[in-house]
């Protein structure tokens, strides 16, 4: 940060308030990510008094360094597979073993913090491709309960409140107010997605980002340092929950963010309802939190299996789960990958993610016999170590002079084009709990089962073709593209507790209430009933800004 | 890679998808045993925490086949032997053992090559290259185990011990200003 001008950071406050586990705050939510900064910031705000318990720690500027090995090898700021792993298995006959399937940020602010801070909105065929375009053998595809008009306010929340810079695109959905900050600048990674996309008939357009291209709402803008994805920002221009939301949640006073306070079990009473929720604090001391309800906002993968692990005479199905559906329908999102090298510097490594993005396949021709669709952006977003093990042609020499060679001329000079797509909700891909693994307190593990269906696998390959004709066309003067395969790991982690009308295939109401709980809400990637374009944290944010002015019109009429 | 331990490339959605199915799994990836602590070894100034001198010198020697000195420094200009050394004493201390064994098998190698050699880093500039293509080809998990060490020992912080004069980050053009403003490339620059 030597020659960057940014505005003086204030400190980032900590909790002002604290309540007694025995005082049965209005509500407790679980996790502080996306979606729980924002559910905590509307409610608070709202009047209640709020707990948000994190399993994580607080992190200040100080902790975000720009350190490959820490953050990718040591589990910095995300999930410790060592002390939390997790099992996995391609299908439901397989036994599941133990691999490294998810990761998440893990600390105050949630993924939000480390997250590459893509930003798109779903559009309007998202929330209705099964009625529209028709379901497909194999999967759960489903409408939502709501349309894009219902959240297109809080879409617009987001960009304002959260913090969006963009610019209104040919195929952006329609809009009720522009963005709050312009575009960032195009980068070569973008000037050359533009004259390859414009090549080939497309409009490409500013990508939409979670980081301020200008100072906002007191934080700084970017300093292009070029580490975002997997990183914190230190000069507070992502506009991560850490610095956007929770912030404004503890001013109000009423709202304590209590770290290092990992939720193992929703308690509920003989009348079905909940009563609070059993922690274990930093020194693994069993602690219950009493709320008058809860929000769960613990991402894809971590909601399920805390309601799973939530089984009482009254759920033995875990709570929220008469459906039996909870932690079905897992979606990861697909890639489709290429990748070009060019005769100048590229210099990708240097300032955010994407700049530029092409949204024309978005909806495909239907004579292709494709589901979904997808986005592209141009992006170089490999560190020199994962660069120097992962970023060579497939076809080079993996050590030697000739690999030296090539890492010496192909890192600046390389541009992945990745194809985001559609994953379909398949019933058996899923989060449920390991018969035998226990994580570092003796909870059970998350048992992920996924396999990609062949119709996403076709739609990646597809997007992968494309990304290397666009590479062509943009001038790269060597192209490879990866061969799609089921993927055994993700950071998108959708689906799992999906909205809808009917009970006995959703486990929430369009509100993101549980059906079988009245004093119980999810509210996070779970709630997602199809996976969009592979951007989801902008829908999540929307769908709490929602959620949480519902709940609390919902608690100020005695409705919860 | 077993099963628990994480790949430097596995936290980000393209980056694992790129690894997946490749031979360019993260190094992190072994057994433990104690390791004596090592003397000092005639040829470094530094001192070595965990690997012997014979291994130091045999391991020293293989990371330079991988990452080669030419007009350029390489791993061993990098000092990648000493972020080895450092790692196996923090966050890598449970593949000592990988490191002993495969220093072990570096000079099993060396010796079926040449009669009499006791050591790789004694061999012919041929020889050594040859060793280490066989490990290769046979898919020897020394081999995935020294290019992952490599690598990350020459583009790691530097205060992790190698990296040494940011000579692995000067290699490949990345500079560590992490402060950048337009034009940022060829491109936006030019075009």
């Amino acid at each position: 940060m030597s020659d960057h001008h940014h505005s003086t950071l204030v400190p980032l406050q900590q909790s002002t308030v604290r309540y007694r586990p025995d005082d049965a705050v209005d509500f407790v939510i679980v996790g502080s990510g996306a979606a729980g900064g924002v559910v905590a910031k509307e409610l608070s705000t709202a009047g209640f008094r709020v707990v948000v318990l994190e399993q994580g720690p607080w992190h200040t500027e100080r902790d975000f360094i720009h350190d490959e090995v820490a953050i990718f090898d040591r589990s910095l700021l995300s999930n410790d597979w060592a002390r939390s792993p997790n099992t996995f298995r391609a299908t439901e006959k397989e036994t599941a073993k133990v691999k490294p399937s998810l990761a998440y940020g893990r600390m105050v602010g949630g993924t939000s913090v480390h997250f590459s801070a893509n930003f798109w909105r779903f559009r309007e065929i998202d929330f209705k491709e099964a009625s529209v375009k028709g379901t497909l053998a194999g999967t759960g595809l489903a409408d939502w309960p709501i349309s894009y008009q219902d959240l297109e306010p809080y879409y617009t929340k987001v960009d304002w409140e959260i913090g969006v810079a963009g610019a209104p695109g040919p195929y952006d959905p329609p809009r009720s107010r522009g963005y709050p900050m312009p575009p960032h600048p195009p980068k070569s990674t973008g000037v050359l997605l533009e004259i390859g996309a414009k090549k080939l008939g497309y409009k490409p357009f500013p990508a939409p980002m979670a980081i301020a291209s200008r100072p906002y709402d007191g934080r700084s803008q970017c300093a292009q340092c070029g580490f975002c994805l997997g990183f914190g920002c230190e000069v507070r221009a992502k506009s991560s929950s850490l610095v956007t939301v929770i912030p404004k949640a503890v001013a109000t006073g009423r709202c304590e963010i209590r770290p290092h306070a990992y939720v193992r079990k929703i308690e509920t009473d003989a009348r079905g309802r909940v009563t609070g929720v059993k922690y274990f604090d930093a020194d693994k001391r069993d602690v219950f939190q009493r709320a008058k309800a809860v929000v769960v906002c613990a991402n894809g993968a971590e909601t399920p299996k805390l309601l799973l692990n939530s089984k009482s005479n009254l759920f033995p199905q875990g709570l929220a789960n008469t459906s039996g559906i909870v932690g079905k329908h897992l979606m990861f999102n697909g890639a489709g990958l290429s990748t070009g090298v060019f005769e100048h510097e590229v210099n990708g490594y240097k300032g955010l993610i994407a700049t530029r993005v092409v949204w024309d396949l978005y909806e495909l021709d239907p004579k292709l016999g494709l589901h979904g669709g997808g986005g592209f952006d141009y992006r170089f977003d490999t560190p020199p170590i994962q660069f120097a093990n992962g970023g060579l042609p497939t076809d080079a020499p993996k050590w030697g002079a000739e690999f030296k060679k090539l890492l010496r001329h192909n890192y600046t000079r390389t541009i992945y084009c990745f194809g985001h797509t559609t994953s379909l909700p398949v019933p058996t891909n899923s989060i449920s709990l390991d018969p035998t693994v226990k994580d570092e307190w003796g909870v059970p593990a998350i048992r992920m089962t996924y396999r990609d269906h062949p119709q996403d696998l076709k739609l990646n390959d597809y997007f992968a073709e494309r990304g290397e004709e666009m590479l062509e066309a943009s001038g790269a003067v060597k192209t490879w593209r990866e061969k799609a395969t089921s993927q055994s790991f993700s950071v998108h982690l959708l689906g799992t507790c999906r909205m809808g009308n009917d009970p006995k295939s959703s486990v929430v109401d369009k509100f993101n209430r549980a059906h079988d709980v009245k004093n119980l809400f999810v509210v996070d990637g779970s709630s997602l009933v199809t996976s969009g374009r592979g951007q989801p944290t902008m829908t999540i944010q929307a769908l709490a800004f929602r959620a949480g002015e519902n709940i609390a019109r919902f608690a100020k009429r005695g409705e919860i | 890679m077993t099963s628990s331990s994480p790949s430097p490339l596995s936290l980000t959605r393209r980056g694992f998808l790129a690894a997946a199915g490749s031979a360019a799994a993260a190094w992190l990836a072994f057994e433990s045993r104690d390791v004596l602590a090592a003397g000092m070894h005639a040829a470094h100034a530094q001192r070595f925490d965990h690997l012997s001198p014979a291994d130091a010198v045999d391991i020293e020697a293989a990371c330079a086949e991988i990452i080669p000195t030419d007009d350029t420094p390489g791993a061993r200009e990098a000092k990648v032997v000493y972020f080895i050394d450092k790692a196996l004493g923090t966050f890598a201390k449970d593949q000592r053992d990988v490191f002993a064994k495969g220093a072990h098998e570096l000079r099993t190698r060396a010796a079926k090559r040449r009669a009499g050699a006791r050591s790789f880093a004694g061999l012919p500039a041929a020889d050594r290259i040859a060793v280490i293509a066989s490990l290769e080809k046979d898919k020897h998990p020394f081999f995935d185990a020294l290019r992952g060490a490599t690598i990350a020992g020459m583009f790691a912080n530097p205060e992790y011990g190698g990296n040494h004069d940011k000579a692995g980050w000067k290699l490949i053009g990345f500079d560590d200003r992490f402060s950048w403003a337009e034009p940022f490339g060829w491109y936006d620059r030019n075009v």
